[in-house]
């Protein structure tokens, strides 16, 4: 049986490591053309990053304190699989352009 | 209406769908009156570029154009060379080895920009095949204010 809690970490993993390479290249960009639209574009890398980081601090604070929680979580766990999953799809077509 | 409906009364049933259909119809006339409808292409770029401070006087590029400007050139790899070699050719048209003479970047390097902005419709290749040389594309001719816009940008760093 596919682990689903497990997958969307790792999906949310590999968000945060494609954030970190759009991030990269926007803070490139900002620095040398300062604008509303550099400085944008970091932000929401930055704030899609916290989601991501927030989604796997999430999973250790269920898994490790509360088994009953865990239990719970693990019922929906297929709907934060795709979440991440569709999230992770759209940064790979996002790094792909910012980088091409 | 379930009760009229329940003692088979149903002209009354009629009557008070016709009100309440009625009043709906009003509702949504009132709201189309008080809420102008507004097109959602014509909002979003004013509002994205109502703070990137602009001269009302002037001619106005094209913001749909200026949008993707902006994301070439500032959410991409390498874009303000971009912008660079876009400032480079806007008088003089040049080919890729003389733009990366006078940029001081690498042949290779700019021939990818060059393939990207091509792409992109921004620049045009001149029908000679070896060295030929690019300029403007119409489009980016008819849009020089949102570079200039940008080039100043970069200018203040």
């Amino acid at each position: 049986m596919v682990d689903f809690m497990l997958a969307a970490v790792i999906a949310a993993f590999l968000n945060i490591g494609l954030l970190l390479v759009t991030i990269t290249t926007y803070v490139q960009n900002m620095r040398v053309i300062r604008s509303y639209y550099t400085s944008g574009l970091v932000l929401v890398a930055l704030l899609l990053m916290i989601q991501n980081v927030v989604i796997v601090i999430f999973w250790f604070t269920l898994y490790m304190d509360d088994k009953a929680l865990m239990m719970s979580a693990d019922m929906v766990a297929h709907y934060l699989f795709a979440i991440n999953v569709i999230q992770t799809i759209g940064l790979s077509v996002l790094v792909g352009i910012t980088r091409r | 209406m379930q009760s009229y409906l329940l003692n088979n009364d149903f002209e009354n049933f009629q009557k008070e769908f016709f009100i309440f259909n009625t009043l709906c119809e009003q509702l949504v006339i009132g709201a189309t009156v008080i809420f102008p409808v507004f097109s959602f292409s014509t909002i979003v770029p004013k509002t994205i570029f109502s703070f990137l401070g602009s001269d009302s006087e002037q001619p106005q590029p094209n913001p749909k154009f200026k949008m993707i400007l902006w994301l070439i050139i500032a959410g991409t790899r390498g874009g303000p060379n971009r912008a660079k070699i876009l400032s480079l050719i806007k008088d003089t048209p040049m080919n890729a080895n003389k733009i990366s003479k006078v940029l001081n970047v690498d042949h290779k390097t700019i021939d990818h920009h060059v393939k990207v902005l091509s792409k992109n419709d921004l620049i045009v290749k001149a029908e000679k095949d070896y060295g030929a040389e690019y300029h403007l594309s119409p489009i980016m001719k008819e849009n020089q204010d949102a570079l200039e816009e940008i080039m100043r940008k970069i200018g203040t760093r």
